[in-house]
């Protein structure tokens, strides 16, 4: 507007001049092939001539009567909304539109009046001051209005429909050495987003139709100069907005000082609704740039400065709560939780980047740059306590029935869990794993899985499970009971790692070696229960048919009977857990020691004595299937007391 | 940047210095060095920050508050150079030091919520500035007119609300009509005009108090003495009371959450070299709280919100006196004026959201610090013997 002004004041007084630009001007508006920036700038030329036409002349003369007989008009369109209880656009869009064309003519005039700064004439100077007046009472309503419009038309969204990257799972963890199951993928988002940059993405935060009307208040205004009670209306109301949907979202606002000294319980179901809420709120706040953007993003730098304003100091508790769970040090069973977290901040950070990335948004951008730096040192530090948790997991007493130890079943489930994050802890170990010769990344393919980041610790997880077993078998003084131990937890491992998504990453090589491992723990059993035992039944080259040596048989078998018996009372009690691996290693035995014993009485069936023959070789083999079945029997009972069990 | 390099050059003496007598018995006498110099530094850094107050910032200026939070950082950046750097962490585990350094670190994150409220306060201050630049942009349209008028006293009534606002006066407030209001508007109106927003109410969990929470961080505050004094119990307890100085200020400069009684005075032993300018400082601010407590004016005493408020209310009178076209002479009075609040407001705009900055870099840095003094402390549990 500046630029017109100069140059009518050299037209000042020269009215043919004035005409014949006007006429200009009004032609050049009717050409089609102008862009609406310019169609703009020439009706508000247009209207500037029109009132420099009138004003020019003396403010007695007709002219003057005209327009202020136009200002009285536009000045009672004005004044009786003020009276009036109603909000204007409420009242549909004709009121609307005449309110908007009172003011903006009072805006013309005035801006004539202004022009003509020079003239001193005390009706011109009474009529401007009068114009200025109204045209404050105008801005005034409509900043009214525009509060209401925001407030009255706002749109909450259900939270589940704002959670867009939908949960793979829950994942549940215990601090008890409990199996964690798979809970079935739960499809929270009913629509399909398909990213962050996706339209789906952005949802309505006001009615859409009230958009036209808002951006109708924001031109005015801005064109009036009164912008910054424009953007002072806009952001507070949006900004209470946000607030209250936070409230809707349960976020609380809670002190540092209360979260670290709060119970993990209560943490962890706050730590849950923070995942989720930041998760919403990230897609709310791209929403409320739009709308930003929507409204005042003619306006230059004043959409993205609003933006920020409006959603700073709602960010607080969020960022605040993050922070600190990420100051304290945590569990093992903590860490699901803490990944949770990480994960939600690392997915979004490029997307806060862009949405905060003007230079009002640094202190957003910052913030969740330092916090996620801070979960994942914190998520990082705890994965890697874990091993050392492991390789410090001592026990004094050996575990009942060589069975599957908790330590094993736990670390097991704990990777499978772990697994689900694999993406987010390949990222955070890369970080830390910088003395690495770098191994192919980024790869799907089960290489390159099995050479990742995760790959490499979880591995070296499992070797110190493995070590840890290894100690803890120590604690059996009976060898055979150390290898079944050693072969139930290394048989639980692989079964566990071969059944899952994450079989790649241990790869197909890890899977062979621990299967030969808990084989080789099969063969020591056997060897360290039955090589005693089974040369008992041996022939010593004392083949002969001498009484002796009938004795000698008679013993062996006697022998023989009562070193089975002892090994059925120890070994009935031991455990076997796995079905499969339990037969496969009674077939086995059965196999070797009943082979063994048939040989033995058949060869010598005549030499010995019917009473030393105790059990026949069928007996045996049935004796063995009761084996490995976790309940001591003891076979001189079983004999005697229940003779029909079989 | 000067301070910083300048910790830089220490934090190099100290670890160059530790790492040739760690091998040597008897670093006794170096520790007591690096603890003379330390106190030397805060010394003169309050000292530093004492005079800039005389000439361009004056106490409680968003300027001087920066330099301030630089002081802090600059302290606690040696601070933990001469408690943790090359240190055997055993050292830090053992009494006295095993109970003043989880005290100290229980300061830490009390600070840490003075931080976010903080932090959460300049956002109103920032609100304050937004009304103020539109009086000024209402003012420094000439000629003025009751247009012009009318709409700076539509923002300057705003802002004294505001102002008020700030200590816990929120009940008062919704039922106050404003003086001006929209003539025959409906009350329930003028809810938004009024600047009243939710929003920018308080960020901290119910019944957090600012005053307690200083209140908190000072109570156990107790100079060491006898042998202590000579040892790592020093400068825990000069950092704690640096700490506590800091927050006190940042709580008293800028509105927080909750600041009834607060503290107009922890006890600072008044023979020590290190703490001369900062007790000096500390009486200084005292002295202006109670002052404002006094006219029960607590927006903060931040320098540049005092003078909006004492612009503000001047331009009130104006405006309640103004008839068109105005004495001239008035007007040129108001000119000055405005053109204080525009110089004002241009000083917030360039300082608050750096300052706002700041307090978050003072946030992290202490929870950096926390975390490592956590680490070594548990290092320390561990270890019986020293390993080097």
């Amino acid at each position: 507007m500046g630029d017109f002004s100069s140059v009518l004041h050299l037209c000042e007084g020269d009215q043919h001049v004035i005409a014949a630009t006007q006429h200009l001007v009004k032609a050049l508006g009717s050409s089609k092939i102008l862009n609406d920036d310019l169609r703009k700038i020439l009706s508000q030329l247009d209207s500037h001539l029109s009132s420099m036409n009138i004003l020019t002349t003396e403010s007695r003369g007709p002219g003057f009567r005209e327009v202020e007989e136009q200002f009285r008009c536009s000045e009672e369109k004005i004044m009786g909304w003020e009276s009036r209880q109603s909000f204007i656009w409420d009242c549909g869009p004709l009121e609307a539109s005449q309110y908007l064309k009172s003011v903006h003519d009072i805006q013309t005039l005035i801006e004539g009046f202004r022009s003509l700064s020079a003239n001193e004439d005390r009706k011109h100077k009474e009529l401007l001051n009068r114009a200025e007046s109204i045209l404050q009472i105008a801005m005034s309503k409509l900043e009214e209005e525009l509060i209401h419009i925001l407030v009255e038309h706002k749109q909450y969204f259900e939270p589940k429909y704002m959670s867009f990257r939908s949960w793979r799972r829950d994942v549940l963890y215990d601090e008890s050495f409990v199996s964690v199951e798979d809970i079935p993928f739960e499809e929270e988002s009913q629509r399909n987003f398909c990213g962050s940059e996706s339209e789906e993405y952005i949802l309505d935060l006001v009615d859409p139709h009230v958009i036209p009307h808002l951006k109708s208040i924001a031109d005015i205004m801005f064109a009036s100069n009164y912008h910054q009670e424009f953007c002072q209306a806009f952001t507070n109301s949006r900004r209470d907005a946000l607030e209250e949907y936070l409230i809707i979202l349960k976020v609380e606002k809670l002190s540092i000082e209360d979260v670290l000294k709060m119970q993990w319980d209560s943490l962890s179901s706050k730590i849950k609704n923070w995942v989720r809420a930041m998760k919403i709120i990230i897609r709310y706040l791209a929403s409320e740039k739009r709308l930003c953007d929507q409204i005042s993003g003619d306006f230059g730098f004043v959409s993205p400065l609003c933006f920020v304003d409006i959603s700073k100091v709602s960010l607080l508790p969020l960022l605040s709560f993050g922070e600190a769970i990420a100051m304290e040090t945590h569990g093992p069973e903590k860490l699901f939780c803490l990944l949770d977290m990480y994960e939600v901040v690392a997915d979004n950070l490029l997307y806060i980047d862009t949405l905060f990335s003007e230079e009002a948004g640094a202190w957003v951008r910052i913030e969740f740059h330092e916090l996620h730096r801070g979960l994942a040192d914190t998520a990082r530090a705890t994965f890697m306590a874990f091993g050392n948790a492991i390789a410090a997991n001592g026990s004094t007493i050996p575990f009942p029935k060589g069975a599957i130890h908790p330590l094993t079943k736990y670390v097991m489930n704990y990777i499978s869990t772990l697994t689900i994050y694999c993406n987010a802890l390949n990222v955070l170990l890369k970080d830390h794993d910088t003395a690495d010769s770098n191994p192919p990344e980024n790869g799907q393919g089960s290489s390159s899985l099995t050479y990742g980041h995760l790959a490499c610790h979880l591995r070296s997880i499992t070797s110190t499970l493995e070590f840890n077993l290894d100690c803890k078998s120590k604690l059996y003084k009976d060898a055979a009971l150390q290898h079944i131990f050693l072969m139930n937890n290394f048989h639980y491992m692989v079964k566990k790692v071969k059944g899952s998504e994450h079989r790649n990453l241990f790869g197909d090589d890890w899977i062979r070696k621990h299967i030969v491992k808990f084989q080789q723990h099969a063969t020591s059993y056997q060897r360290a229960t039955w090589s005693l035992v089974l040369s008992l039944l041996r022939d010593d080259g004392c083949a002969g048919s001498s009484s002796a040596s009938k004795a000698t048989l008679n013993e062996k078998c006697r022998g023989f009977c009562i070193a089975f018996e002892e090994v059925y009372k120890n070994q009935t009690g031991w455990s076997i857990p796995d079905s499969q691996l339990r037969e496969d290693l009674q077939i086995s035995t059965s196999q070797k020691v009943v082979q063994a014993y048939r040989n033995f009485t058949g060869r010598n069936s005549s030499s010995i004595g019917e009473k030393y023959i105790k059990y026949t070789a069928d007996d045996l083999q049935n004796y063995i299937l009761d084996f490995f079945d976790g309940s001591p029997r003891s076979l001189q009972n079983s004999r005697w007391k229940e003779p029909a069990w079989f | 940047m000067r301070a910083t390099d300048n910790q830089g050059s220490f934090l190099n003496r100290i670890s160059i210095r530790r790492n040739q007598v760690v091998s040597m018995d008897g670093n006794h006498e170096q520790e007591l060095e690096d603890l003379e110099l330390f106190q030397k530094h805060v010394a003169d850094r309050f000292s530093d920050l004492l005079s800039s107050t005389s000439d361009d910032d004056s106490v409680l200026s968003i300027a001087w508050l920066r330099k301030l939070l630089d002081t802090f950082l600059c302290c606690e950046a040696e601070f933990k150079a001469v408690l943790l750097m090359g240190r055997d962490p055993s050292q830090i585990s053992k009494p006295p030091l095993d109970r003043l350094v989880p005290e100290f670190l229980d300061r830490v994150v009390k600070a840490l919520d003075v931080c976010n409220a903080a932090a959460h306060g300049v956002e109103s201050v920032r609100h304050y500035q937004k009304l103020a630049e539109i009086v000024v942009a209402a003012f420094e349209q000439k000629p003025i007119g009751d247009g012009q008028v009318r709409r700076a006293k539509k923002a300057l009534n705003s802002l004294m609300l505001t102002l008020e606002d700030k200590e816990g006066s929120t009940h008062k407030s919704a039922e106050r009509t404003w003086s001006f209001g929209r003539r025959g508007a409906p009350s329930n109106k003028d809810r938004s005009t009024a600047g009243n927003f939710r929003s920018l109410s308080w960020t901290m969990s119910k019944g957090w108090s600012a005053a307690k929470q200083i209140q908190a961080m000072s109570a156990n505050l107790v100079a060491p003495r006898g042998g202590e004094s000579s040892g790592l119990a020093l400068p825990v307890y000069i950092m704690s009371t640096i700490m506590v100085f800091v927050m006190w200020a940042l709580v008293a400069a800028i509105p927080c959450q909750e600041r009834n009684g607060l503290l107009t005075h922890f006890p600072v032993p008044r023979q020590l070299g290190w703490a001369q300018s900062m007790i000096v400082l500390q009486d200084r601010i005292a002295e202006e709280w109670k002052k404002k407590k006094e006219k029960n004016k607590l927006a903060g005493l931040l320098e540049e919100t005092q003078r909006l408020e004492r612009l503000g209310l001047s331009l009130i009178e104006f405006s309640d006196s103004f008839q068109f076209p105005g004495e001239a002479e008035r007007l040129e009075e108001v000119a000055a004026q405005v053109s204080e609040l525009s110089e004002t407001c241009k000083k917030m705009e360039e300082g608050l959201v750096p300052l706002q900055q700041q307090i978050r870099e003072v946030f992290h840095r202490v929870v950096r610090s926390r975390t490592e003094v956590l680490g070594v402390l548990d290092q320390g549990g561990k270890m019986s013997a020293p390993t080097m």
